[in-house]
């Protein structure tokens, strides 16, 4: 694409706020509109990281080794974030004296860690978006927010921007890297996606290389994407089936059902049921008050406290 | 790749560089350019490769025991990604991520490539020969064979190769094994490998059973897990309640977790029979008389944990029926293991769980294709025959004794005593090294084999035999199957028997067509049909023997767990990583740089310290300590842990490797050296909990290299992250 033409379709390639109506204006180019949306249960996550390396193994993710992990340049697109029970008594005490041994000490290790597996919240209202200087990340018809390697010129204004920190710059060239895919392993690789030069940015895509397939062939047979025409690999690989994803714009797709059981609305920054407190319901957007609008909807984890 | 009249010339006239390079990576060899070899072009292909165009085979994971069944997408002639086979009974579909890194094992870097005698490249047939030299001296006897578990046709070929040279001397061993579970259950269920039904159960009780992580068959549970905590199942949502004193991935996802005594398991589960007793339960006569003089007041004395508690979990298992028992590692691995496993079994029995929640499992109907599992008492015993210099040849298959026997087995010196010692291996690990003759093996994703997994999921007497096969071909031309090298081995002592088989496949393929009618092909008439039946599924579904022994009415007789020693005064409990797991898997990059789940720690080992334990020491986070055991010293990084119990430290076992490969050697600490020579007292399995140890800092300090930041997993004043919310604050029966 032109630069011209960059900057005169300036606003269709920038996102378009989901309440304004002009989102998603390219949605009728498919059967009918598609929003790839995902669902992830907390309760049922176990943090066992089976969908942190099938991501390595599906997206051409580089092994980066230790010292460049020490340096937070690990490349996990998925990666579980644990947390543990914070102290019941004087959190104040603790804060102000920033002292993290002592927190450490009174952590409330009874209902064991809470885990979190962390990606790309394909924001519809993305904060990535608006500050790339070259219009390397956009949003899709489908609904993504997606990155274009080859128009990145690695500026990282998306990735201080990102509220999440999912966005991971190739700081090297991973080939060139010692850990990442010496012979044979790099035989291994994905031929569906590239593996990223240095100097890009990256991130998790949903599996674009499996929607794109799935879509295409919906669109072929003339008919709607189903559940069972895509997976994400971290859906996949799941043991406890924790993640679901699908077309959120067809009611019959589990993810629609899923969201709207726990009456969360794609273009609502405060959900409605927030008024009710006592809604008996769980699910949940992480800071959704930045008003990013993300595609990722959590569920809480449940506990017995009684026991 | 096979031949073909195609010029070179022609050939990059129609596809252009790009196709060459992938048709060229595609074989692995870089001689086309002398024309030594040569590359079938993409419009003349073979049947099965479509140029774009992902195709699937089914096979078994090789990663771990529980054998899951698993698809793999090849592309171009590569395997590219392996997936769960959703026809499987034992993982339907899923998989763990050391299932995906069975990929890496495949194109490990650092594999053995051909034979090795003395260190110098040697040929098949020169390799075969030195084998048969140095057995032609030998008698049955002097010959041994230490192998991991093993099942199926490979089994069976290596019974027979025993019988052929007259040796009873086959080893199994498995350096983490659940040998004491099996005895027990065997004594008080009445068979060794029940199927723990959690989908069923209504409330769980783990005494350090991981069964999320690394016990058993991890990817069957979390399934069932998943089934277990769904809040429109009939029976309710499950809770969880786990006791152990070192926090696993089962205990960070309990609704309860509670950090017992080290070896105090057995003494809590006579107390809650004795407590149920009282609640109102009626609990058998032996089992009562059991847990008579366990009251209350004295378990929480001697365990540590609460009355208050123990009466809340006897409510808890009062009141939700059915419920399951589960005994781990963590309860099993002390001189007095099986005691408590006893006791936790007689927990169950008093709930009345046999039957319920525990089911008898069938076994295959071919007892000589049954998994013959492996122990840790079974290298004391090769040891104690290779200290005694009783072995002239000895064989090692699938297994790394030299690092993970304890120290104080002086195994490697034992080693060295054997007249001619053969590793069949995949790594030039530590006991291939060590090995007069390496013997290259072929990745699971190479060979043929069949396998039946020890725990099978499914239903009633539902049991499968396991199909492995190749999904490309070989990377390496002088790598060879475990099949193919025991074949070529009877080939020597038996030819006339097995002269007629070309290779493992083809003896595999007569196999199992002259058991067509046995294995459910009676319907196909043709033998390819069914070969191909059976190939496209990689599972063949059978109907298993039930059989069961009955129950033996024991009532443990509990001794008290070994006194703190003062001079070593922490309890040093290993722990299994559900992706390293014994260290077989630490060459695989995948797996060193995804974080253990509790510390999120990448690329070391480290060892967990409780924060009260660590301020009394003066030790904080990435101090370098010694870890000093009776058997030696060795030194990691701290970590301070909040789920693990005050007098317990832990670290991760399969780390801290002198060989195998670029990302295993030199990354951690080896825990294998330090463990003292503890046994159970009645399977006679290393009490892997029994080691006591001392932390003394260093002078040295590094930045632990860990996903956690630098808040240290707390959320405080932090906007809604990872939410937790209380079960009576949500309706999960209408949920999707």
């Amino acid at each position: 694409m032109s630069v011209s033409n960059l900057l005169e379709n300036w606003s269709k390639y920038r996102h378009t706020h989901p309440l304004d109506d002009g989102g998603h204006a390219d949605w009728n180019a498919y059967p009918s509109p598609i929003k790839w949306a995902m669902s992830i249960d907390l309760d049922a996550c176990t943090g066992c990281n089976a969908c942190s390396v099938a991501c390595y193994a599906e997206n051409n993710l580089p092994v980066v080794g230790k010292d460049k992990y020490a340096h937070g340049q690990a490349m996990h697109w998925m990666r579980i974030e644990r947390y543990w029970g914070e102290p019941e008594k004087a959190i104040d005490e603790f804060d102000s004296a920033m002292n993290f041994q002592l927190v450490a000490q009174n952590f409330d290790v009874d209902q064991g860690a809470q885990f979190l597996p962390m990606l790309c919240q394909q924001c519809e209202a993305a904060p990535c978006e608006t500050v790339c200087p070259v219009g390397a990340t956009n949003h899709t018809e489908d609904g993504l927010n997606s990155q274009i390697y080859n128009r990145c010129i690695g500026s990282r204004y998306c990735s201080a921007n990102c509220p999440y920190k999912v966005r991971y710059f190739n700081w090297y060239s991973y080939p060139d890297q010692e850990h990442a895919w010496p012979e044979p392993l790099n035989q291994q690789l994905n031929p569906d996606l590239t593996v990223r030069t240095k100097g890009v940015m990256e991130k998790c895509t949903f599996c674009k290389q499996r929607t794109y397939t799935a879509r295409n062939d919906a669109k072929t047979e003339g008919r709607e994407i189903r559940d069972e025409d895509v997976q994400t690999a971290c859906q996949q690989a799941c043991p406890t089936g924790a993640i679901s994803f699908g077309n959120l714009f067809n009611p019959e797709s589990t993810v629609a059902k899923q969201w709207s059981a726990q009456q969360v609305d794609l273009v609502k920054e405060k959900q409605d049921k927030d008024g009710t407190p006592d809604n008996k319901l769980r699910g949940y957007r992480i800071l959704e008050e930045l008003r990013p609008f993300p595609s990722i909807m959590y569920l809480e984890r449940v506990r017995e406290s009684a026991v | 790749m096979s031949e073909n009249g195609f010029n070179r010339r022609d050939f990059l006239k129609t596809l252009g560089w790009g196709g060459t390079a992938v048709a060229l990576s595609g074989c692995g060899n870089t001689s086309i350019e002398d024309g030594a070899e040569f590359v079938t072009s993409y419009s003349e292909p073979a049947d099965y490769v479509i140029p774009s165009i992902g195709v699937y085979y089914n096979s078994t994971c090789a990663q771990c025991d529980a054998g899951c069944n698993i698809t793999g997408r090849v592309r171009e002639g590569r395997v590219i990604k392996l997936e769960g086979n959703a026809a499987s009974a034992i993982n339907h579909g899923k998989t763990c991520g050391l299932g995906q890194a069975g990929v890496q094992a495949h194109y490990n870097p650092d594999r053995v490539t051909q034979p090795k005698l003395n260190g110098q490249t040697v040929t098949w047939e020169q390799a075969l020969a030195a084998i048969s030299e140095k057995l032609a001296g030998a008698s049955g006897a002097e010959v041994a064979f230490l192998t991991g578990g093993v099942s199926g046709h490979v089994r069976a070929l290596l019974d027979n190769y025993l019988a052929a040279l007259g040796s009873r001397e086959h080893f199994v061993y498995e350096a983490v094994s659940p040998a004491v579970e099996r005895a027990v259950n065997t004594k008080m269920y009445g068979t060794a490998m029940p199927r723990y039904r959690i989908d069923k159960a209504r409330a769980v009780v783990s005494f350090g059973a991981d069964f999320l992580g690394a016990w058993v068959s991890p990817v069957n549970f979390s399934q069932q897990y998943a089934k277990f905590r769904k809040g429109n199942r009939p029976e309710g949502r499950g809770v969880l309640v786990q006791i152990e004193p070192k926090m696993t991935l089962t205990g960070a996802n309990a609704d309860r977790w509670i950090a017992i005594r080290p070896g105090t398991e057995g003494i809590l589960a006579l107390g809650l029979i004795n407590a149920l007793g009282a609640a109102g339960v009626a609990v058998p006569g032996d089992a009562a008389a059991a847990a008579k003089d366990y009251t209350t007041e004295r378990v929480s004395a001697e365990t540590g944990v609460s009355a208050d508690q123990i009466g809340r979990l006897a409510t808890l298992l009062k009141e939700r029926t059915p419920s399951l028992v589960l005994a781990g590692s963590a309860a099993e691995g002390y001189a007095n293991g099986s005691q408590n496993a006893e006791a936790i079994a007689l927990l169950n029995r008093a709930l009345g769980n046999v039957g319920a929640t525990i089911e008898t499992s069938a076994s295959t109907p071919f007892p000589q294709l049954a998994p013959r599992v492996g122990n840790r008492a079974a290298l004391t015993a090769l040891n104690d025959g290779l200290a005694a210099g009783k072995y002239k040849v000895v064989f090692t298959c699938g297994t790394n004794p030299v690092y993970s026997a304890p120290a104080s087995l002086k195994f490697a010196d034992n080693y060295a005593k054997a007249g001619f010692k053969v590793a069949l291996a995949q790594y030039l690990d530590e006991t291939a090294q060590a090995a007069d003759l390496v013997l290259p093996l072929d990745s699971a994703m190479e060979a043929w084999a069949t396998s039946v997994p020890e725990y099978m999921g499914g239903e009633g007497n539902y049991t499968q035999l396991s199909v492995t096969q190749p999904l490309m071909e070989r990377l390496y031309a002088d790598t060879r199957s475990t099949g193919d090298i025991l074949l070529a081995l009877l080939k020597q002592r038996s030819p006339d028997e097995y002269s007629g088989f070309e290779d493992f496949y083809a003896y595999l393929r007569s196999a199992l067509l002259a058991n067509k009618t046995a294995l459910g092909g009676a319907g196909e008439a043709d033998d390819d049909v069914f070969w191909n039946v059976t190939l496209s599924q990689a599972i063949i579904p059978l109907q298993g023997v039930v059989s069961k022994s009955a129950p033996q009415s024991a009532a443990p007789a509990l001794s008290a767990p070994a006194a703190a020693d003062a001079s070593y005064p922490l309890r040093l409990i290993p722990s299994v990583s559900a992706s390293i797991r014994d260290g077989r898997h630490a060459n695989e990059p995948w797996l060193q740089e995804s974080p253990d789940p509790l510390t999120t720690i990448v690329w070391d080992s480290w060892v967990e310290i409780h924060p009260k334990k660590a301020a009394e020491l003066g030790i904080v986070e990435g101090d370098i300590v010694d870890v000093t055991s009776k058997s030696g010293t060795i030194q990691t990084q701290a970590y301070i842990f909040p789920g693990i119990h005050p007098d317990a430290v832990s670290m991760p076992l399969g780390y801290g490797h002198t060989a195998m490969g670029r990302y295993a050697k030199g990354t951690g600490a080896n825990v294998y050296s330090i463990l003292d020579a503890v046994y159970d007292k009645d399977t006679g399995e290393l009490a892997l909990n029994e080691t006591s140890v001392k932390i003394s800092k260093t002078d040295k300090r590094v930045i632990i290299v860990k996903e956690e930041g630098p808040a240290g997993g707390s959320q405080v004043n932090r906007a809604k992250i990872a939410v937790k919310v209380s079960a009576d604050k949500v309706d999960l029966s209408k949920e999707v």
